[in-house]
């Protein structure tokens, strides 16, 4: 399992098309992807669920990742971070 | 294949909806819009609303969007207007214009099932807009 924290550097903040390339992603491979922004953990594998975190540019966020192809999925997730 | 369609009393609003929508396309989704009346003006147009439906007929499902009042019954009556195979195709789904439209079409680059997508779209309407 990875769970590390990454801070968010696209000038665009995490609006819609970042959120909507993530959840393409955490939808391809195996592996669950979880996002933390303060209190609240959510399933990246939902465009709902992380359009509702509306997450700013510069904010830290909890990645959790866990499942075999966990390493592949965190180098695509961090291209678009 | 997806259809989505935006049926708005506003060109402008279709079109814009459709623009954003259009950031989260994969090229697979067919998004059209069907906004305003012939000649521009705040209204719906039924014919409009048709030849949309005719344009994008061969998709396996289309799904509506639409923003108030009589864009829902200008486009029931496009619908009235279609053979039956295409009739059938066709959700108006009741969600949001622009949440619920980008919604579906981010849910369709992820997976095929269109009770999915559709669902996806109608949890939109949840959506918090303000929270810390």
């Amino acid at each position: 399992m990875i769970d590390m924290m990454v801070t968010i550097k696209r000038e665009d903040g995490f609006h819609a098309r970042p959120a909507s390339e993530l959840v393409k992603i955490a939808n391809k491979y195996k592996s669950n992807v979880f996002i933390k922004r303060n209190n609240r953990t959510v399933s990246a594998k939902s465009i709902l669920n992380l359009m509702s975190l509306a997450i700013r540019c510069g904010e830290t966020i909890g990645l959790i990742i866990d499942g075999e192809d966990e390493k592949v999925v965190l180098e695509e997730i961090l291209k678009i971070f | 294949m997806i259809a989505v369609i935006i049926v708005s009393h506003s060109e402008k609003v279709a079109e814009g909806v459709k623009d954003i929508a259009e950031q989260m396309n994969n090229s697979k989704i067919m998004i059209r819009a069907a906004g305003g009346t012939e000649n521009g003006r705040i209204g719906t147009n039924t014919l409009k609303i048709y030849e949309t439906f005719e344009e994008v007929k061969n998709a396996d499902n289309i799904l509506v969007f639409v923003d108030l009042g009589s864009s829902i019954m200008a486009t029931e009556m496009a619908m009235d207007m279609l053979d039956d195979e295409i009739r059938e195709k066709i959700t108006i789904v009741d969600a949001p214009i622009v949440e619920g439209a980008l919604g579906a079409v981010i849910q369709a680059t992820v997976t095929d099932n269109v009770k999915n997508i559709i669902e996806t779209a109608i949890e939109s309407k949840s959506l918090s807009k303000l929270q810390e």
